[in-house]
């Protein structure tokens, strides 16, 4: 798999290049700002680019404005967007269209690299990841009527995972269930919640997401 | 009233004394007998019979004419000694006068009255160009003057010298009817285009002064510049031949007698003035405000193009009542400035009509009646200026703390969670190479673990010292983010489209993020509305609970440091919470 990063610190910039050369990824690019990457990513067939959201000049949305751009203009390209904050409002625009090939993760995920190897992976491969803080705030939001009491702590749970991007499989292996019992708890959450049964596993995280922020 | 009569008015114009009542009575007598004289001449003169027509109509339009200029001028002179308008209408009437000398049987008078014939009319155009105060400022109107006079004396010594006019022309050298022909078609036509000229000027300075005229009367002075106009077609017609010249003659001299009266009208107008000063001094009585003293001042001195400027010792300039500095330079662009004072210290200045210099009583009684009024005016323009002042430097106390929380997040960013963050990677890479070694691995999982600690609380720290997602992001995905960890449930409304300004979006952000964290320690309530929305050159900022109200608005740093960064911009921020009826918290921030 073919992976561009874009991050202007050296050290981190770095150990991401080593830590998914290991993995078996092939670094193709490395880039300090975004115009640079933007370069890469028309000139290489990239499968996934690795955006931290603040790059040169400015600091403030260079990173995310070239993450929008490539998904416009490159939809087969898989952008995972790295930041030291995560925030409700980003993911959003991230995600205002589709969940396809689109990643959204705190920085500090880096260092558990199983998962964050597996994240990228997932982008890669046209899937999503949404940061664990994303999803939990959405959980945790007041609501006047919540439908989520319905919920039991297991169902719960798929929720979340449902919610970060993982597909049946990677439930089935973190909660250590078959993917069988994984599919029966999706259509149940999807009843509970009112929500119409959808296609693919991206498309998924898109309703589920609409309906939490709702 | 001791304090009032003592402000005084400088710079009005130099004090002059007016003239002994000794020289009035004796240039008064003058005039009269100049007037006798006129009138005898012209009664008995063979020539005014022969070519000017009904002798007694000659005299008596001759005596108004003398009278006119002599008599208004010496009233001019006298109520108006720092003016030289009356000396130069006073030197316009005997001028007239001495003309008429013309018609004596005696050689001598009849040849300086002949000498000066054409002196009168330009003595007239000097007049009109020299009102209201007696002086011309233009270069070139001051050089056409010079050559109207060496045009009407020395083109007629010429006409003298080349034998015309008969036998009591002592100055008459050698017979040439043929040269003082030309030269007197020559000076007549000179003349009739120097008053064109004249008519010229005034048309211009008019225009020039665009401001609506000061008063009405200044209407009807222009009005007798028609008199220039009359002067110009009578020579020429006396030149060339042309219809009607006897009418227009008379009507030339009723004319130019008229021209003083109104002249003097126009200058003495302050005595007329009085009603206005009055409605002054009563409106002053009322409770005036301050804003509205120069309207007050403006109807009384009839300039409605009149402005104050306060002098602000403080901060060594001038202002208008709100306190806003004013460049004096700028404003007193063709306009005339008066500086009030008030027991010897500086007031304000008065930028005025340059017509109303001529009349120093009445600026300066209008100036002493609104004594208290100006200093009272000055006061809260500088309490203003002051109040600005204080804004400014809050506005720029918080923007300076602000940039520096901006370079702190970004210190904490780039350095110390960027390194934690390589090391955490570092220790992931190792702890998988040591396969072997179980208790080493829980170490290492154990040290990972205290730095996932320590970037949240990192985050948390950072996000407290200035929200990065604000500057790089704007309001609305920060409030998103705010609003979905509420502690009840917000609907959340944003109506602004671009960025904003940075303190803005800070003090919008800070006015919500307050606000929320207060309905969940104190309002019970079981949901809000945050909105914010863009109003004509506003941005409004208002959050509403449904909880119990009653909120302390006093105590707490919270709502106080808010007000601080809203008003510091300008804005306000009210705070609505009736007991049992929630809470209102709005903000008002301008915004361009």
């Amino acid at each position: 798999m073919r992976v561009a990063i874009a991050e202007d610190s050296v050290l981190l910039r770095e150990g991401l290049s080593r830590l998914l050369g290991e993995a078996g990824f092939e670094v193709v690019a490395q880039c300090g700002d975004a115009d640079e990457l933007m370069l890469k990513v028309r000139s290489y067939a990239l499968d996934v680019a690795i955006v931290d959201i603040r790059l040169p000049p400015t600091h403030s949305d260079e990173g995310l404005r070239a993450a929008l751009e490539i998904r416009a203009s490159h939809p087969s390209v898989g952008v995972l967007v790295l930041s030291q904050y995560v925030e409700l409002g980003l993911a959003m625009k991230l995600l205002a269209d589709s969940a396809e090939g689109v990643g959204y993760l705190l920085k500090d995920r880096i260092s558990d690299v199983k998962d964050f190897v597996s994240s990228v992976r997932r982008v890669a491969d046209g899937g999503s990841a949404l940061d664990p803080i994303i999803v939990s705030t959405l959980l945790s939001r007041q609501r006047d009527d919540d439908p989520l009491t319905e919920l039991t702590p297991r169902e719960r749970d798929v929720l979340v995972l449902m919610a970060e991007g993982s597909s049946n499989q990677g439930i089935a292996d973190k909660l250590v269930i078959t993917t069988r019992a994984v599919e029966k708890y999706v259509s149940t959450i999807f009843a509970k919640l009112g929500l119409p049964s959808t296609g693919t596993e991206s498309r998924r995280v898109l309703a589920v997401l609409a309906f939490l922020r709702a | 009233m001791a304090s009032v009569a003592s402000a005084s008015v400088a710079n009005a114009g130099a004090e002059r004394a007016p003239p002994r009542s000794t020289v009035v009575e004796v240039v008064a007598a003058a005039g009269v007998v100049a007037g006798g004289i006129s009138f005898t001449l012209a009664l008995h003169s063979d020539e005014v019979a022969g070519q000017l027509g009904e002798p007694l109509v000659v005299a008596m339009l001759s005596v108004l004419l003398t009278l006119s200029y002599i008599l208004c001028g010496l009233v001019a002179w006298w109520r108006r000694p720092a003016s030289r308008f009356g000396p130069l209408m006073i030197a316009a009437g005997f001028t007239t006068f001495l003309t008429s000398l013309v018609w004596a049987h005696h050689a001598v008078p009849s040849t300086l009255g002949q000498a000066l014939d054409l002196v009168p009319p330009v003595l007239f155009l000097h007049v009109f160009l020299a009102f209201p105060d007696g002086r011309v400022r233009e270069r070139s109107v001051r050089l056409l003057l010079v050559v109207a006079y060496t045009t009407a004396i020395g083109l007629e010594l010429v006409r003298m010298y080349f034998g015309e006019f008969g036998s009591r022309n002592l100055l008459e050298h050698e017979l040439n009817p043929g040269v003082t022909e030309s030269v007197r078609k020559v000076q007549l036509t000179l003349v009739s285009v120097y008053c064109l000229l004249g008519i010229g000027v005034l048309v211009a300075r008019r225009l020039r002064g665009g401001r609506p005229l000061r008063r009405s009367l200044a209407l009807l002075v222009d009005a007798f510049g028609v008199g220039l106009l009359m002067l110009a077609f009578l020579f020429l017609s006396a030149a060339y031949g042309g219809p009607w010249v006897a009418q227009i003659r008379w009507a030339t001299f009723v004319t130019l007698s008229l021209a003083p009266m109104v002249f003097l009208i126009g200058l003495l107008q302050a005595r007329l003035a009085r009603s206005a000063l009055t409605g002054l001094v009563v409106e002053l009585r009322t409770d005036l405000s301050p804003s509205d003293l120069r309207d007050a001042l403006a109807r009384a001195l009839r300039d409605p193009s009149l402005e104050l400027a306060y002098w602000l010792p403080q901060f060594e300039t001038y202002a208008d009542v709100e306190g806003r500095p004013l460049d004096l330079v700028t404003l007193g662009r063709g306009r005339a400035t008066t500086l009030i004072e008030r027991k010897g210290v500086r007031v304000a200045a008065l930028l005025h009509d340059p017509s109303l210099g001529d009349e120093p009583e009445l600026l300066g009684a209008a100036t002493a009646a609104a004594g208290i009024a100006l200093e009272n005016a000055r006061l809260q323009a500088e309490l203003r200026a002051g109040l600005e002042e204080l804004r400014g430097s809050r506005a720029r106390v918080i923007a300076a703390g602000q940039k520096e929380r901006k370079r702190l997040e970004r210190d904490l960013h780039d350095g110390a969670q960027q390194r934690l963050i390589a090391l955490s990677l570092e220790l992931n890479m190792l702890e998988q190479q040591l396969d072997a070694e179980p208790d080493a691995q829980a170490r290492l999982d154990q040290a990972r673990q205290e730095i996932a600690l320590s970037l949240a609380e990192l985050r948390d720290v950072a996000h407290g010292i200035h929200p990065a997602v604000l500057s790089g992001h704007g309001l609305h995905v920060a409030l998103e983010s705010m609003v979905a960890r509420a502690p009840v449930p917000v609907h959340l409304l944003v109506d602004v489209d671009d960025r904003l300004e940075e303190p803005l979006e800070v003090a919008a952000y800070y006015v919500v993020s307050e606000s929320i964290a207060n309905i969940g320690k104190h309002a019970h309530a079981s949901s809000a509305t945050v909105d914010v929305r863009r109003t004509d050159g506003h941005v409004v900022v208002e959050i509403v609970d449904n909880g119990v109200g009653g909120a302390d608005t006093e105590g707490g740093t919270g709502l106080r440091g808010l007000a601080d960064r809203v008003e510091a911009l300008g804005g306000r921020l009210r705070v609505w919470t009736p007991a049992g009826g929630g809470t209102r918290v709005k903000a008002e921030i301008p915004c361009a």
